[in-house]
C-alpha cells in the first residue's frame, strides 16, 4: 500500500509539473507581456524613456528579462575598484545624444556595449526626449541599458526550486555585520515577556540572520503553533495584491485591525494590531524611520498586522465545508429514499429538482435563490466581514449546497438502483429477509462504496471556494482569486493557483483511493492482491 | 374435382396440386415483423404525449430565436431597436414601454439600459447563444465519439491518452477560455474555439468507458472469433449500443454550453456579440433596482427554458433511442 501511494504520489507530481508547464507556455509564451501592465496605476505615472526603463525593470521583476542599466554597471566597477569614486559621476552621465557623450563616458559606454552584447544581451540607448525648446520632457532623460530575454525552460526550473524556501542563519547577506548567527530556543518568548520579568511560559525558536525573526511559536489563533522555517512561495502577485505571494495572499487574514495594546521590544506601549511574531529581516530598516526606531531594537520591523476577519481560504473552506456537510446529510438519505421508494411521489419531485439543477444555468438559481432568500425570510444577502452576524453565512452555504446535493441524489439513486437489480439482493429477498433489512444491511453499504471515493475530492476543494457563489454574495473568498487574477493580467497569480489548485486534485483523487479501499476490503492496490 | 377452381386460376388439377420446390436456402430465413430502428425511436417518442408539448416549445424557440430576428430586421445598433438618444424611454417596465411606443409585440417585456426592446434583444441574443451550443456540441461530439472509440479500442493509445486526460484535466479550463480570450478578440467563433479545445477531452473518455466495457462482452468475442473485422465490430455491434448513450450525453452537453457562456459572461470572460450572457451580465445592476428587475430576470428566464427544454428533448429522445424500449 505505502508503495503505491508513493507511486501514485510521483505520478501526480508529474502531472502537476506539466499543468504548470502549460499554463507557463500559454501565459508567458502566447500572452502579450505588455499586458501585465493593464492594472498597474504607478505605468500611467510615468512617460517618454521612463516608461521604458519602468517597463524592464517590472519585466525583470516578474521574470521575463535579465536587465541591467549603465548605473549598475558602473556601481560594480566601482565596487570592484576599477573605477574611482571620484570618476563616477563623470563616467556616469550619459549625453542626450551618442555625440554629445564625454570621452571618458564613450568609452566606459563602449565598454559597456561590448560586453553585453558578448553575453548576448540587447544594448538599447535612448536619445533624450526633448521639448521643442530643448528642455527634457518629463522623464525623458537619456537612458541605456542591456536586457536579454529569459527563456521560458529557465524561467520554469526557476519557478520550481525557488518554490520552497528553507530559512537559514546565512539568509542575511554574509557582508551585513548583524551580531553572531544563531538560533536560540527559548521558554520565555520575548513577545510574552517584553520586559524580561514577567515569567510567562512560551516556548520559541528564535534566529538572528534569518529571514523570520521568529522561526517556531506559540499563538492563539488556529493551529496555534506556527513555523517559519519553511515558505511556499507559488509566485508574487502584481497587480491583485501587489508584491505578495499568492500562498499568502489566500492565507492572510483579511477585514479591519484589530488594535490591543501592546509592549514593542523597545519597551514601547502603545495600542497596535501588529503582530510581531511575523516580523521579517528588512536592511537599514530600523534607522530609516522614526517610529521603527522608537520601538525595535534590530532591523526585524516588517511586521503583518492582526485583523479581524478570517483569510480568503477560511472563509472558502468555512463556506464550502458546511455545504458538503449539508449537501451529504441531505443529499443521500433523498437519493436513497428516491430508490427505496421508485416512481413514488418522491422519486418524481427528486428527479424534477435533479433536472432542475442541472438543466438551469446556475447563475440563474443562485440569484433565484438569493432573491427568495432575501425577501421572504429576510437573510443578509450580502457578505459583510465586519458585522459578525452568523447569519450571512446561510445563503451562500445553502446556495452551495444546491448543486451537490442534486449531485449526490442522482448518483446515490444511480447506485442503489444498480445495486437493487443484482444477483444477491435476489437471494437475500428469496432467503426471507425482510426489504427493510436487505436496503439497510445490504444495498446501501455497498451503493456508499463509489460516493466515498468522492469525499475527500469535496471536502479538499470547499477551500478554493467558488466563484458565482462568492461574486452573487460578496464573500471575500479564494474563488474569485483566478478570475480577478485574469482579469487584471496578473500572470504570478494565474500560475500559482494552477499549481495550488492541480496539487489539491491529484492529492483529492488519492485519497478517494485510499478512502475506498478502506471501505471496501475487496478493493486493494497492492500488486500481490491483483 | 371442383371446376370452379379450375375456372378460378385457369389452372389443370395437375398444376394446382403440384408439390412446392422445397428452396433450402428460404427456409433459413426468419419472418418478422419490419423492424426499422429510426422509426421505432420516434414511435416510442412521441408517444409521451409531454414529448409533443416540449418539441412544440422547443420549435417555438428555435422560431423565436431565428426567423423572428430576421422578420424585423434586427440590429442593435439601429433605431428602433435602440434608443439611446431619449432618456425617457430608458428601463421601462412593459406597462409604461406600451403606454410609451403603442401596444406591440416587442414591449411585453419593457426596455433596457438603452431604450431597447428586451423582447428583441433576448432572441437575438438566444440565437447566438443558441448557436454556440449546438456547433460546440457538434465538433465536440464528432471529435470526442470518434477519438475514444479508437481510445477505447486500442491499448497502446489508451496508455497515453490517459496520461494526457490526466494532465489536462488539471489545466482549469476558464484559464484556457480567458487564455483564448486575451489572445483574440473574444469574438463568437473566439469562443467556439476556446470551447472545443479540450472540451472533446471529457466526451472521449466517457466513451472511452463505454467502449471498454462493451468490447470485451462475449457477443463481441464471438463476433471476432468468426472473423469479422474491428470496424464492422465497431459500427455493427458497439455504436448502436452507444446511441442512447450518446444522444443522452448530448443532452446534457447542450444546455451546458450554454450555462457555460452566461458563466463567462458574468464574469467577464464571455465574448463581444450580445448572447443571453452578455444580456444578464449588463443587465446585472438592473436587478437590484425596484421597478428594473424585468431587465434581468426576462434574460434569465428565457435561458433557463431554453436550457431546460433541450435537456428534456434530449433525455427523452436518448431514452427512445434505446432500443430495450422498442418493446
Amino acid at each position: 500500500m505505502g508503495k503505491y501511494i508513493i507511486k501514485r504520489l510521483l505520478h501526480g507530481l508529474f502531472s502537476v509539473i506539466c499543468v504548470v508547464l502549460i499554463v507557463m507556455v500559454l501565459i508567458y509564451s502566447l500572452l502579450d507581456r505588455s499586458k501585465i501592465f493593464a492594472g498597474d496605476p504607478n505605468y500611467n505615472h510615468t512617460a517618454s524613456n521612463n516608461r521604458v526603463t519602468y517597463e524592464q525593470s517590472r519585466y525583470e521583476a516578474f521574470g521575463y528579462l535579465d536587465y541591467v542599466p549603465y548605473s549598475d554597471y558602473i556601481n560594480s566597477l566601482v565596487k570592484s575598484g576599477e573605477l574611482t569614486d571620484a570618476d563616477r559621476a563623470s563616467v556616469a552621465k550619459i549625453g542626450n545624444t551618442p555625440e554629445k557623450d564625454s570621452e571618458l563616458a564613450a568609452k566606459y559606454i563602449q565598454q559597456f556595449t561590448d560586453y553585453y552584447n558578448s553575453k548576448g544581451y540587447t544594448v538599447t540607448r535612448l536619445d533624450a526626449d526633448l521639448k521643442r525648446n530643448g528642455q527634457i520632457r518629463d522623464g525623458g532623460q537619456p537612458v541605456l541599458f542591456a536586457s536579454r530575454d529569459i527563456p521560458l525552460y529557465m524561467r520554469a526550473i526557476k519557478y520550481f526550486t525557488t518554490m520552497f524556501q528553507f530559512d537559514n542563519i546565512h539568509h542575511v547577506s554574509d557582508d551585513i555585520d548583524i551580531g553572531e548567527r544563531k538560533l536560540t530556543f527559548t521558554l520565555r518568548d520575548p513577545v510574552y515577556n517584553p520586559t524580561g520579568t514577567e515569567k510567562v511560559f512560551a516556548p520559541a525558536i528564535m534566529g538572528n540572520g534569518t529571514l523570520h525573526k521568529y522561526l517556531l511559536y506559540f499563538d492563539g489563533r488556529f493551529p496555534f503553533i506556527h513555523q517559519n522555517f519553511l515558505t511556499i512561495n507559488l509566485g508574487e502577485s502584481y497587480t491583485v495584491n501587489r508584491g505578495v505571494d499568492v500562498f499568502t495572499t489566500m492565507t492572510a487574514t483579511q477585514g479591519s485591525y484589530v488594535l490591543s495594546t501592546m509592549t514593542f521590544p523597545t519597551g514601547n506601549v502603545l495600542d497596535r494590531a501588529d503582530d510581531l511574531h511575523t516580523a521579517t529581516y528588512i536592511q537599514n530598516s530600523r534607522d530609516a524611520t522614526d517610529i521603527n526606531r522608537q520601538r525595535f531594537v534590530d532591523d526585524y520591523t516588517n511586521v503583518l498586522t492582526f485583523k479581524n476577519g478570517m483569510s480568503k481560504i477560511g472563509y472558502s473552506f468555512v463556506i464550502g465545508i458546511f455545504s458538503v456537510i449539508m449537501a451529504y446529510i441531505l443529499g443521500l438519505p433523498i437519493g436513497l429514499l428516491m430508490a427505496r421508494f421508485k416512481e413514488g411521489i418522491l422519486d418524481k419531485i427528486g428527479t424534477v429538482y435533479i433536472m432542475f439543477i442541472i438543466a438551469v444555468p446556475s447563475l440563474a438559481y443562485i440569484f433565484l435563490f438569493k432573491a427568495i432568500g432575501g425577501s421572504v425570510f429576510h437573510l443578509p444577502t450580502l457578505f459583510n466581514m465586519d458585522s459578525g452576524d452568523k447569519l450571512m453565512y446561510i445563503l451562500p452555504i445553502v446556495s452551495l449546497a444546491l448543486p451537490s446535493i442534486a449531485n449526490l441524489m442522482k448518483w446515490m439513486r444511480r447506485y442503489m438502483i444498480d445495486q437493487m437489480n443484482s444477483d444477491y439482493v435476489k437471494f437475500a429477498r428469496s432467503g426471507g429477509l425482510s426489504e427493510m433489512e436487505i436496503f439497510t444491511k445490504h444495498i446501501w453499504k455497498n451503493a456508499l462504496i463509489p460516493i466515498v471515493h468522492g469525499i475527500p475530492g469535496s471536502v479538499i476543494f470547499a477551500m478554493t471556494g467558488a466563484i458565482i457563489t462568492e461574486r452573487i454574495y460578496s464573500v471575500p473568498g479564494a474563488g474569485n482569486l483566478l478570475t480577478q487574477a485574469i482579469n487584471k493580467y496578473d500572470n504570478g497569480v494565474i500560475v500559482g493557483v494552477t499549481l495550488f489548485y492541480a496539487v489539491l486534485s491529484v492529492v483529492s483523487i488519492i485519497l478517494g483511493d485510499v478512502f475506498m479501499s478502506m471501505v471496501d476490503p475487496r478493493i486493494s492496490f497492492t500488486d500481490k492482491a491483483r | 374435382m371442383d371446376k370452379e377452381l379450375n375456372i378460378k386460376y385457369n389452372m389443370t388439377d395437375e398444376e394446382l396440386f403440384a408439390p412446392v420446390d422445397h428452396n433450402e436456402l428460404e427456409s433459413e430465413k426468419i419472418t418478422a415483423p419490419r423492424y426499422s430502428y429510426w422509426r421505432s425511436v420516434f414511435r416510442v417518442f412521441f408517444h409521451h404525449r409531454i414529448n409533443i408539448i416540449i418539441l412544440a416549445l422547443f420549435l417555438f424557440i428555435i422560431i423565436f430565436a431565428y426567423v423572428y430576428p430576421t422578420i424585423i430586421h434586427y440590429d442593435s445598433e439601429v433605431n428602433p431597436f435602440i434608443n439611446l438618444m431619449n432618456p425617457e424611454s430608458k428601463h421601462l417596465s412593459p406597462a409604461e414601454a406600451m403606454n410609451m411606443f403603442g401596444k406591440n409585440i416587442h414591449w411585453i417585456l419593457g426596455a433596457g439600459a438603452s431604450g431597447e426592446s428586451t423582447f428583441d434583444s433576448i432572441w437575438y441574443g438566444s440565437r447566438i447563444s443558441i448557436s454556440l451550443a449546438f456547433i460546440c456540441a457538434a465538433i465536440n461530439m464528432t471529435v470526442g465519439v470518434f477519438i475514444g472509440a479508437i481510445w477505447g479500442f486500442s491499448k497502446k493509445v489508451d496508455i497515453f491518452m490517459t496520461e494526457v486526460y490526466n494532465i489536462v484535466g488539471n489545466v482549469p479550463l476558464i484559464l484556457i477560455i480567458s487564455v483564448m480570450a486575451m489572445l483574440f478578440t473574444p469574438s463568437f467563433w473566439t469562443m467556439v474555439f476556446a470551447m472545443t479545445i479540450i472540451g472533446w477531452l471529457g466526451i472521449a473518455y466517457f466513451i472511452r468507458t463505454q467502449v471498454i466495457i462493451i468490447r470485451d462482452r462475449e457477443y463481441n468475442l464471438a463476433s471476432r472469433c468468426l472473423g469479422t473485422s474491428t470496424v464492422k465490430i465497431a459500427l455493427k455491434n458497439i455504436l448502436p449500443f452507444m446511441t442512447s448513450v450518446i444522444v443522452t450525453m448530448l443532452a446534457t452537453e447542450l444546455p451546458s454550453y450554454i450555462s457555460y457562456e452566461v458563466f463567462l459572461a458574468y464574469i467577464g470572460m464571455g465574448m463581444s456579440e450580445m448572447s443571453l450572457g452578455r444580456l444578464i451580465y449588463s443587465a446585472e445592476p438592473a436587478m437590484v433596482t425596484p421597478g428594473w428587475e424585468m431587465e434581468f430576470w426576462s434574460p434569465v428566464a428565457i435561458a433557463s427554458i431554453i436550457t431546460v427544454v433541450l435537456y428534456v428533448v434530449g433525455q427523452n429522445l436518448g431514452d427512445a433511442s434505446d432500443p430495450r424500449t422498442h418493446m
